[in-house]
């Protein structure tokens, strides 16, 4: 079953991207390098922006909820958990769109709606990680006098790097990967994320090949969560 | 070391943040409230010019309705096929030892680690050659690959979870492998299943990369419409849509909070 519907296609999107008109060939890479290099770049940079801010928000809340528990804001973290990826880009749209109406289209936009989406996974796996750290160490700096903030940036985050670089990796190959978000967020000019060029280089243009070495860019791009959950699975 | 919160200076920056987090995370939720009323909203009035039912009365057509069944009908029949599958094939997993375990696992990992939308559309042209492209039956098959990636994690965990102790009584006892399966094993498994079940079906009903891809252009789901409405500037539409789309998914949050694992929600972070 899975071979059939995920394998299969996944070997046969490989082999059309080095073929055209059938003959072995790269031309279709050397279409992606002339027209899609840019948008390589910007995907690239979205999903770093919103792994970020991801980052920037889910840290300091979670170094807060180890140390001083507080159910309510925990219970918020988790709603993005439970909304569909269509329904956040869409959320996001029409939250912006009243009042700065290019905002969602654009790229700050869009990571800010990844970031929304994403958060509450980080906060799941980062509370996990914070929560796994012995008290004792807690303990002794903040007999010292050290603030929540102290605490955070200097055992916590030390403490959990492993867990903090697993959760980055991932995040980031999803939201390069997201296609549901910058597709309902609306179509700005100027360039596009990657899963938005493959849709539309395969449905509108035809053509296959080109959108399939897009796809094998992705791929190599995403290689890192990959790399993740082998790691999990073989220790 | 948890510390509770004593003074009125603590208190009050609680509520702040408490206040600051609804903001960020229920706002765009809100805000999608308030433009299902929306009948007229023209930037750039901070408030909507005209409010109405108008848009709700739009659930009661066909328009509405028809996507709602097919995601329905969809949903089940991807949920029993995914745990049909599933079940003993997570026993199997989490339970006995054998050659091209690891593969296993490693291959039910895979979609949701690779991009999935260059995969679907090579699954498109596929379903093209075999007439399924545009079917229901297409866009069941797309739904099994995300399906079988929940159902499978998750009943290896719910029977790995399992005490093994069990088992091996009914083993000593006489049981064979299949017997203690049917009469020990899976009627402790009963509440995993459920939660496994309706994770599926969760994930089915919200699915939109590869229902777009494969169901174009008669097979119509409620976030692939949700899409086309949005695309032709019917925000309105698109978001009484999507508070619709929302429902299953908060009745889930709130009652299997203290029912569901950490380990479930992971995965559903990643739909």
């Amino acid at each position: 079953m899975l071979a059939a519907v995920f394998l299969w296609p996944l070997g046969a999107s490989v082999a059309a991207s080095f073929a055209r008109e059938g003959q072995w060939t790269l031309a279709n890479y050397a279409t992606v390098a002339r027209l899609y290099a840019r948008d390589v770049a910007y995907t690239i940079g979205v999903a770093g922006a919103g792994t970020a801010l991801t980052f920037a928000l889910a840290i300091p809340v979670c170094g807060w909820l180890r140390l001083r528990a507080f159910g309510p804001i925990e219970f918020l973290l988790k709603v993005p958990l439970f909304v569909p990826f269509v329904v956040v880009g869409h959320a996001l749209r029409v939250f912006w769109s009243p009042y700065v109406p290019s905002f969602s289209s654009s790229w700050a936009g869009i990571a800010t709606a990844l970031a929304w989406k994403h958060l509450g996974l980080a906060a799941l796996l980062l509370l996990g990680a914070f929560r796994g750290t012995d008290d004792a160490y807690l303990e002794a700096a903040r007999q010292l006098g050290a603030s929540t903030g102290r605490l955070t940036r200097d055992i916590l985050v030390p403490m959990a790097a492993p867990a903090l670089a697993v959760t980055g990796i991932l995040i980031f190959s999803s939201m390069l990967a997201s296609f549901s978000i910058p597709l309902m967020m609306g179509r700005g000019g100027g360039p596009q994320m990657l899963m938005i060029d493959v849709y539309y280089r395969y449905g509108q243009h035809g053509d296959f090949a080109t959108a399939s070495a897009l796809g094998v860019v992705a791929y190599l791009l995403a290689m890192g969560a990959a790399l993740v959950y082998v790691r999990r699975l073989t220790r | 070391m948890i510390e509770p919160a004593r003074s009125i200076g603590a208190l009050t920056a609680r509520a702040a943040a408490l206040a600051v987090a609804a903001f960020f995370i229920l706002g765009p939720l809100l805000s999608l409230g308030v433009w299902s009323f929306a009948e007229r909203w023209t930037y750039p009035s901070p408030w909507p010019q005209r409010l109405g039912l108008r848009y709700w009365a739009r659930m009661l057509t066909g328009d509405f309705l028809d996507p709602l069944y097919t995601g329905l009908i969809v949903a089940v029949i991807v949920t029993l096929l995914a745990l049909l599958f599933a079940i003993p094939l997570g026993y199997a997993l989490a339970r006995l030892r054998f050659a091209g375990r690891t593969v296993i696992l490693l291959a039910f990992l895979l979609p949701q680690a690779f991009p999935q939308l260059p995969v679907f559309a090579s699954a498109t042209r596929e379903f093209y050659r075999f007439g399924l492209a545009g079917t229901v039956t297409g866009v069941v098959l797309v739904h099994l690959v995300g399906g079988l990636v929940f159902a499978v994690w998750t009943m290896t965990a719910v029977f790995r979870a399992l005490a093994p102790e069990l088992e091996e009584a009914a083993w000593n006892l006489g049981a064979s492998v299949t017997r203690t399966f049917l009469t020990v094993s899976l009627p402790l498994a009963v509440p995993g299943i459920v939660a496994s079940a309706l994770l599926v079906f969760l994930y089915s009903l919200d699915e939109f990369t590869g229902t777009l891809l494969v169901g174009a252009p008669f097979v119509t789901t409620l976030p692939v419409y949700m899409y086309t409405a949005s695309v032709g500037y019917e925000l309105q539409i698109a978001s009484v849509t999507a508070i619709v789309l929302m429902v299953p998914g908060a009745l889930l949050l709130l009652l299997l909070e203290r029912v569901l694992k950490a380990e479930y929600l992971v995965f559903f972070g990643q739909v």
